[in-house]
């Protein structure tokens, strides 16, 4: 155990430099955006109400007020979280492929560490899971900032001013926030099954190269027609039988047992079967 | 010991080991010799568990590898096993703490015999620095076998000859070693056994001082014979 | 300490002899403490087992001797040591008896050639 969490610590510094610019680049270009879109807002206010004479009350009931949930749609907000997104998603094939490609043989060592190998696995799915939550946790201290520069950029009769629970729960932002029980299983629970799914085709590769690339693909259509099957049943064979809490709950099942799969395959090919 | 047993292995189509069999005695230096491609340095992966083998079998001791035998075993490769941007210092904290085996001071002692600095950059060493630090992260772990592939080739004659002293020093006594090499110049007096490679089988295992001593031949003489008779 | 050592014959075998001519030049004294096999096998750099080897074969031929936890010796044994003098004098003269006989030198003529280098390097 000692040495998983040391593995899961080397695995998250060896990423660090560019995970904190990440973070720079979000908490720039968020605050950036809050403030030049509270701009934006402004001089289209000032411009409707000073040049062309309509009065504040009628303004505010054509144009509503500002609020953090018209901002996080615009491209300054949106932008960083979806160049984090794909970077950990290109990361989660990296986190791999950098201890095998070039001259670096670190994989060598890897392999050859005192301990299970299924720790190698375990600890940089780890990693990607506690980059994804140090993400969110980003987004939820800058959301109170970002409410407060909106405070004092815009006056109070022309802002809505929200909760987080609102902002979270009104945007699209709540993909990242779930706001229900279900909904928090559906994303990461799915999030992370999806992980340990691309994982294990990885592994699938790094083991039989270039027929792997086929097996790991076959091994991802199995895995989604499995996570899948429940549904397609009940839609197209049995008619809509079940209530959608009783699907709901079967899917769980189908995704523990696909989750559960990606893991005892992972650990069957990290084992037996992998190359340096 | 460790016991190499009928060991075949594929790549695609392609047949590299077919039937490998011999052993290594702990305390002994056993050397595989064979030109580049004949499945040499796929025996060492094989025997780490690094590449899987298609039949044979392969014991330390007596038992399969397993997670416990790296504390029992390791490997060096051709090329260094450790991230480029660290610095000497950093794959030493590495090692300390996944190895239970890792001996700091003798880490330290071939630090100075090797004359390197903890304090440079693994990516900025020089080809023979790095041969040996890859050499010192192996040799420090106070282990029972070591697997070297290639210890000699590519580096300067001087970092050679350090490295050959190596071997009749106290960091190799009593330990079993295999080493891979495709020309036995530098290591003819060191070596205990030699293991003639061609094509994925074993032409001749044989003791060295016991062919010296019954015919009168040295290690080329006997490769000379096998290879070319 | 560095020694030629050729490939062909066995390497502890080469490793008594550059004893035995330690001993008869007088390197070596009669009761010298020699290296431990390790520092014997660095030195030479050798195999630690075959330096293991030599010794024990000295030791079994006479050469050297062991007390205890002690270092190992030079024999102090005069008769031994005598023997080692007279064993490598008899094989140089055996190789070159063999080769002047190879080329017909009368014994005569071999011996008043000897004489004559002999002194000359002498001087």
């Amino acid at each position: 155990m000692k040495r998983y969490l040391k593995l899961v610590d080397f695995e998250f510094n060896r990423f660090l430099k560019l995970y904190l610019v990440l973070f720079g680049i979000t908490i720039l270009s968020q605050i950036i955006g809050v403030i030049v879109e509270s701009r934006n807002y402004l001089n289209h206010a000032n411009r409707v109400i000073y040049q062309d004479l309509v009065p504040i009350a009628e303004f505010l009931e054509n144009y509503r007020t500002i609020s953090l949930i018209e901002i996080s749609y615009s491209a300054w907000f949106m932008g960083p979280i979806v160049i984090c997104g794909v970077t950990l998603i290109i990361y989660v094939f990296f986190i791999w492929y950098r201890d095998w490609l070039g001259k670096n043989t670190f994989s060598y060592r890897l392999l050859m560490l005192p301990i299970a190998r299924i720790h190698v696995y375990l600890a940089k799915a780890t990693t990607i899971l506690l980059y994804v939550l140090g993400l969110v946790a980003l987004q939820l201290i800058l959301l109170p900032i970002e409410s407060q520069v909106l405070k004092w950029m815009v006056p109070s009769e022309f802002r809505t001013d929200l909760t987080i629970s609102q902002i979270t729960g009104l945007s699209d932002l709540r993909i990242l926030f779930p706001h229900t029980f279900i909904e928090f299983v559906l994303y990461y629970g799915g999030g992370i099954t999806a992980v340990f799914i691309v994982f294990t085709a990885i592994l699938f590769e790094r083991s039989f190269r270039i027929k792997g690339i086929i097996y790991g693909v076959l091994y991802c259509a199995i895995s989604l027609f499995i996570f899948m099957a429940p549904i397609l049943m009940n839609e197209f064979i049995l008619g809509s039988y079940f209530y959608p809490i009783e699907l709901f709950f079967i899917e769980l099942v189908a995704g523990i047992v696909v989750l559960a799969c990606a893991i005892w395959t992972g650990n069957f090919l990290i084992k037996n079967k992998i190359r340096v | 010991m460790i016991e190499i047993k009928d060991v075949t292995k594929k790549f695609g189509r392609k047949k590299v080991l077919k039937g490998v069999s011999f052993t290594a005695e702990k305390g002994q230096i056993t050397c595989l010799i064979g030109i580049n491609g004949v499945g040499k340095t796929t025996i060492m992966k094989a025997i780490m568990a690094l590449t899987p083998i298609n039949s044979g079998e392969i014991l330390i001791d007596g038992e399969k590898i397993h997670k416990g035998s790296y504390e029992k075993i390791t490997f060096i490769p051709d090329t260094i096993t450790m991230l480029p941007q660290m610095k000497i210092r950093d794959a030493f904290v590495f090692m300390a703490d996944f190895y239970d085996s890792w001996n700091q001071k003798r880490a330290t002692e071939l630090l100075q015999f090797f004359k390197l600095n903890e304090t440079d950059r693994i990516s900025e060493l020089s080809k023979g620095n790095t041969a040996k630090v890859n050499l010192l992260l192996g040799l420090a772990l106070d282990v029972d076998y070591v697997l070297m592939d290639e210890p000699f080739s590519g580096i300067d004659i001087f970092s050679r000859e350090q490295i050959a002293n190596v071997f009749t020093s106290h960091l190799i006594e009593n330990r079993g070693v295999i080493i891979t090499t495709h020309e036995i110049n530098d290591i003819e007096h060191l070596v205990d056994k030699v293991v003639l490679l061609d094509e994925g089988v074993v032409l001749k295992e044989f003791e060295v001082e016991e062919v010296r001593e019954n015919e009168g031949k040295s290690v080329i003489d006997v490769m000379r014979e096998v290879y070319q008779g | 300490m560095s020694v030629k050592f050729n490939n062909r014959d066995p390497v502890y075998v080469q490793v008594i002899r550059h004893f035995k001519e330690q001993i008869a030049r007088g390197t070596f004294e009669p009761g010298q403490e020699i290296p431990s096999r390790r520092e014997l096998a660095n030195q030479l750099k050798i195999n630690p087992n075959t330096a293991q080897r030599a010794y024990k074969e000295m030791e079994e031929q006479g050469l050297i001797f062991t007390e205890g936890n002690l270092p190992s010796r030079i024999t102090k044994d005069e008769q031994t040591l005598k023997m080692v003098r007279e064993e490598l004098i008899l094989e140089a003269v055996d190789t070159f008896v063999q080769s002047v006989r190879s080329i017909n030198v009368p014994v005569q003529e071999a011996l008043h050639l000897v004489k004559d280098t002999y002194e000359r390097e002498n001087n």
